[in-house]
Protein backbone atom coordinates (compact mmCIF):
# COMPACT_ATOMS: atom_id res chain seq x y z
CA UNK A 1 0.00 0.00 0.00
CA UNK A 2 2.90 2.12 1.08
CA UNK A 3 4.03 1.67 -2.94
CA UNK A 4 1.07 3.56 -4.56
CA UNK A 5 0.15 7.23 -4.81
CA UNK A 6 -0.52 7.43 -1.28
CA UNK A 7 -2.88 10.44 -0.23
CA UNK A 8 -3.31 10.05 3.17
CA UNK A 9 -0.84 11.66 5.25
CA UNK A 10 1.63 8.98 7.36
CA UNK A 11 0.37 10.04 10.54
CA UNK A 12 -3.28 9.40 9.45
CA UNK A 13 -2.57 6.17 7.29
CA UNK A 14 -4.22 3.38 9.74
CA UNK A 15 -6.54 0.71 9.26
CA UNK A 16 -9.69 3.30 9.16
CA UNK A 17 -8.37 6.56 7.25
CA UNK A 18 -9.84 5.00 3.73
CA UNK A 19 -13.29 4.76 5.40
CA UNK A 20 -14.71 7.79 3.48
CA UNK A 21 -18.00 7.01 1.82
CA UNK A 22 -21.24 8.86 2.47
CA UNK A 23 -19.36 11.36 5.74
CA UNK A 24 -19.01 8.20 7.29
CA UNK A 25 -16.18 10.24 8.76
CA UNK A 26 -17.23 13.55 8.64
CA UNK A 27 -17.68 13.97 12.38
CA UNK A 28 -15.19 11.31 14.20
CA UNK A 29 -13.95 11.84 17.66
CA UNK A 30 -11.02 13.49 16.04
CA UNK A 31 -13.35 15.97 13.67
CA UNK A 32 -15.40 16.63 17.13
CA UNK A 33 -12.83 17.74 19.49
CA UNK A 34 -11.69 20.08 16.45
CA UNK A 35 -15.07 21.29 16.91
CA UNK A 36 -15.11 22.14 20.85
CA UNK A 37 -11.37 23.33 20.22
CA UNK A 38 -13.32 25.89 17.66
CA UNK A 39 -16.36 26.51 20.10
CA UNK A 40 -13.34 27.35 23.15
CA UNK A 41 -11.98 29.80 20.38
CA UNK A 42 -15.50 31.31 19.63
CA UNK A 43 -15.66 32.20 23.45
CA UNK A 44 -12.54 33.19 23.97
CA UNK A 45 -12.61 35.88 21.14
CA UNK A 46 -16.48 36.63 22.30
CA UNK A 47 -15.17 37.81 25.47
CA UNK A 48 -12.94 40.61 24.01
CA UNK A 49 -15.06 43.42 23.28
CA UNK A 50 -17.30 42.75 27.11
CA UNK A 51 -13.61 43.15 28.03
CA UNK A 52 -12.46 45.63 26.07
CA UNK A 53 -15.21 47.94 26.95
CA UNK A 54 -14.56 46.89 30.77
CA UNK A 55 -11.52 48.03 30.93
CA UNK A 56 -12.20 51.46 29.50
CA UNK A 57 -14.78 51.92 32.18
CA UNK A 58 -11.95 51.42 34.53
CA UNK A 59 -9.75 53.83 33.68
CA UNK A 60 -12.67 56.16 33.89
CA UNK A 61 -13.08 56.82 29.95
CA UNK A 62 -16.62 56.22 29.81
CA UNK A 63 -17.15 58.37 33.25
CA UNK A 64 -18.45 60.90 30.95
CA UNK A 65 -20.92 63.26 33.15
CA UNK A 66 -24.08 63.50 31.06
CA UNK A 67 -25.62 67.07 31.03
CA UNK A 68 -29.14 67.34 33.17
CA UNK A 69 -31.82 66.75 30.48
CA UNK A 70 -35.51 68.08 31.29
CA UNK A 71 -37.92 65.20 31.62
CA UNK A 72 -41.30 67.17 31.85
CA UNK A 73 -43.10 69.56 33.98
CA UNK A 74 -44.40 68.88 36.81
CA UNK A 75 -47.79 70.27 35.81
CA UNK A 76 -47.73 67.36 33.33
CA UNK A 77 -47.34 64.61 35.20
CA UNK A 78 -50.19 63.63 37.74
CA UNK A 79 -49.55 62.26 41.32
CA UNK A 80 -49.16 58.43 40.42
CA UNK A 81 -48.59 58.75 36.51
CA UNK A 82 -45.79 58.14 34.66
CA UNK A 83 -43.20 59.87 31.20
CA UNK A 84 -41.58 58.41 29.36
CA UNK A 85 -38.46 59.43 27.94
CA UNK A 86 -34.84 59.14 27.00
CA UNK A 87 -31.18 58.95 28.91
CA UNK A 88 -28.26 59.47 29.09
CA UNK A 89 -28.45 58.71 25.55
CA UNK A 90 -31.11 58.62 22.94
CA UNK A 91 -31.13 54.88 22.80
CA UNK A 92 -31.12 54.25 26.65
CA UNK A 93 -35.27 54.82 27.27
CA UNK A 94 -36.52 55.25 30.73
CA UNK A 95 -39.36 55.87 32.82
CA UNK A 96 -40.48 58.77 34.96
CA UNK A 97 -42.91 58.01 38.23
CA UNK A 98 -44.73 60.54 40.01
CA UNK A 99 -45.42 59.09 43.75
CA UNK A 100 -46.32 61.90 45.24
CA UNK A 101 -46.90 65.63 45.39
CA UNK A 102 -42.99 65.94 45.42
CA UNK A 103 -41.62 62.51 44.97
CA UNK A 104 -40.50 61.03 42.06
CA UNK A 105 -38.67 58.08 40.26
CA UNK A 106 -37.31 57.05 37.79
CA UNK A 107 -34.64 54.36 35.94
CA UNK A 108 -33.98 53.30 32.89
CA UNK A 109 -36.55 50.57 31.78
CA UNK A 110 -35.05 48.00 29.58
CA UNK A 111 -36.05 45.16 31.82
CA UNK A 112 -33.31 43.40 33.53
CA UNK A 113 -33.45 39.92 32.06
CA UNK A 114 -34.12 40.55 28.23
CA UNK A 115 -34.51 44.21 27.79
CA UNK A 116 -38.04 44.83 27.10
CA UNK A 117 -39.53 47.72 28.02
CA UNK A 118 -40.76 47.67 31.22
CA UNK A 119 -43.72 50.13 32.31
CA UNK A 120 -45.86 51.84 35.28
CA UNK A 121 -48.95 50.05 36.02
CA UNK A 122 -50.99 52.24 38.06
CA UNK A 123 -53.49 50.24 40.09
CA UNK A 124 -51.20 47.51 41.08
CA UNK A 125 -48.60 50.03 42.08
CA UNK A 126 -45.93 48.18 40.46
CA UNK A 127 -43.34 48.16 37.42
CA UNK A 128 -44.49 45.23 35.17
CA UNK A 129 -42.54 43.92 32.28
CA UNK A 130 -44.63 42.69 29.51
CA UNK A 131 -42.40 39.70 28.03
CA UNK A 132 -42.32 37.29 30.71
CA UNK A 133 -44.05 39.22 33.53
CA UNK A 134 -41.36 40.15 35.29
CA UNK A 135 -42.25 42.96 38.15
CA UNK A 136 -40.14 45.62 39.97
CA UNK A 137 -40.58 47.46 43.49
CA UNK A 138 -41.18 51.17 42.02
CA UNK A 139 -39.18 52.46 45.55
CA UNK A 140 -36.03 50.79 44.63
CA UNK A 141 -36.11 49.65 41.30
CA UNK A 142 -35.36 45.62 42.78
CA UNK A 143 -37.01 42.93 41.20
CA UNK A 144 -40.07 41.12 43.14
CA UNK A 145 -41.68 38.63 40.48
CA UNK A 146 -40.76 36.45 37.50
CA UNK A 147 -37.44 36.34 35.88
CA UNK A 148 -35.18 39.25 36.44
CA UNK A 149 -32.07 39.04 38.78
CA UNK A 150 -30.72 42.63 38.58
CA UNK A 151 -32.45 45.67 39.86
CA UNK A 152 -33.47 48.45 37.36
CA UNK A 153 -30.73 51.08 36.87
CA UNK A 154 -32.10 54.23 38.73
CA UNK A 155 -31.68 57.70 37.73
CA UNK A 156 -31.32 60.26 39.73
CA UNK A 157 -34.02 62.95 39.33
CA UNK A 158 -34.02 67.03 40.80
CA UNK A 159 -36.84 69.09 40.25
CA UNK A 160 -36.21 72.91 39.44
CA UNK A 161 -38.49 75.58 38.02
CA UNK A 162 -41.72 73.84 38.23
CA UNK A 163 -39.88 70.96 35.97
CA UNK A 164 -38.34 67.17 36.42
CA UNK A 165 -34.75 66.95 35.37
CA UNK A 166 -32.62 63.90 34.86
CA UNK A 167 -29.37 64.39 36.48
CA UNK A 168 -27.26 60.96 36.60
CA UNK A 169 -27.61 57.58 36.32
CA UNK A 170 -27.10 55.76 39.50
CA UNK A 171 -24.46 52.64 39.94
CA UNK A 172 -24.52 49.72 41.62
CA UNK A 173 -23.24 49.97 44.51
CA UNK A 174 -20.24 46.60 44.28
CA UNK B 1 -10.93 -0.52 18.46
CA UNK B 2 -9.66 1.09 21.07
CA UNK B 3 -10.87 4.64 21.60
CA UNK B 4 -9.55 7.05 24.12
CA UNK B 5 -12.53 9.67 25.16
CA UNK B 6 -10.49 11.62 27.76
CA UNK B 7 -9.16 14.52 25.32
CA UNK B 8 -13.64 14.59 23.98
CA UNK B 9 -14.43 14.74 27.71
CA UNK B 10 -11.91 17.51 28.86
CA UNK B 11 -12.82 19.58 26.17
CA UNK B 12 -16.06 18.80 26.75
CA UNK B 13 -15.78 20.46 30.38
CA UNK B 14 -14.08 23.45 29.00
CA UNK B 15 -16.15 24.19 26.62
CA UNK B 16 -18.50 23.60 29.64
CA UNK B 17 -16.49 26.33 31.51
CA UNK B 18 -16.28 28.52 29.07
CA UNK B 19 -20.35 28.75 28.67
CA UNK B 20 -20.43 29.17 32.54
CA UNK B 21 -17.44 31.55 32.75
CA UNK B 22 -19.48 33.69 29.75
CA UNK B 23 -22.38 34.12 31.59
CA UNK B 24 -21.21 34.98 34.75
CA UNK B 25 -18.86 37.82 32.80
CA UNK B 26 -22.18 39.19 30.84
CA UNK B 27 -23.69 39.43 34.49
CA UNK B 28 -21.06 41.29 36.35
CA UNK B 29 -20.54 43.38 33.27
CA UNK B 30 -24.79 44.70 33.56
CA UNK B 31 -23.77 44.99 37.62
CA UNK B 32 -21.09 47.16 36.22
CA UNK B 33 -18.10 45.25 38.27
CA UNK B 34 -15.80 45.70 35.59
CA UNK B 35 -12.75 44.22 37.68
CA UNK B 36 -14.54 40.42 37.57
CA UNK B 37 -15.33 40.94 33.83
CA UNK B 38 -11.46 41.07 32.77
CA UNK B 39 -11.46 38.48 35.17
CA UNK B 40 -13.70 36.49 33.26
CA UNK B 41 -11.91 37.56 29.98
CA UNK B 42 -8.85 36.58 30.82
CA UNK B 43 -9.95 33.15 32.08
CA UNK B 44 -12.25 32.54 28.93
CA UNK B 45 -9.01 33.43 26.70
CA UNK B 46 -6.62 31.29 28.76
CA UNK B 47 -9.19 28.34 28.49
CA UNK B 48 -8.62 28.27 24.13
CA UNK B 49 -4.86 27.82 24.49
CA UNK B 50 -5.70 24.85 26.94
CA UNK B 51 -8.23 23.31 24.70
CA UNK B 52 -5.87 23.78 21.60
CA UNK B 53 -3.08 21.74 23.89
CA UNK B 54 -5.49 19.63 24.66
CA UNK B 55 -6.61 18.62 21.31
CA UNK B 56 -3.08 18.46 19.77
CA UNK B 57 -2.05 15.86 22.60
CA UNK B 58 -5.26 13.79 22.06
CA UNK B 59 -5.66 13.35 18.59
CA UNK B 60 -3.67 10.69 18.01
CA UNK B 61 -4.60 8.66 20.56
CA UNK B 62 -6.46 5.84 20.33
CA UNK B 63 -8.54 4.45 17.18
CA UNK B 64 -5.21 4.26 15.41
CA UNK B 65 -3.49 1.00 14.72
CA UNK B 66 -0.62 2.85 14.98
CA UNK B 67 -1.01 2.77 18.54
CA UNK B 68 0.34 6.43 18.78
S1 LIG C 1 -37.66 40.65 29.38
FE1 LIG C 1 -38.62 41.43 31.14
S2 LIG C 1 -39.20 39.60 32.15
FE2 LIG C 1 -38.20 38.82 30.39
Amino acid sequence: MAEKKNTVRVEDDNYTHNIDRNNERALDRRGFMKTLVGAAGVFAVSSLPWGTIAAKELMGLADKEYPEHKIADIKDVKVGDSVEFHYPSEHDSAVLIRLGENEFVAYQNACTHLRCPVYWVKDQQEMVCPCHHGKFDVKTGAPTAGPPRRPLPEIIVKTKQGSVFAVRVKRYEA
Amino acid sequence: MKRSYIGVITLAIILFLDIICMQLLVHQFFYENYGNVLLYMIIMIILFPVAFIIYKKEKHKGGGASGK
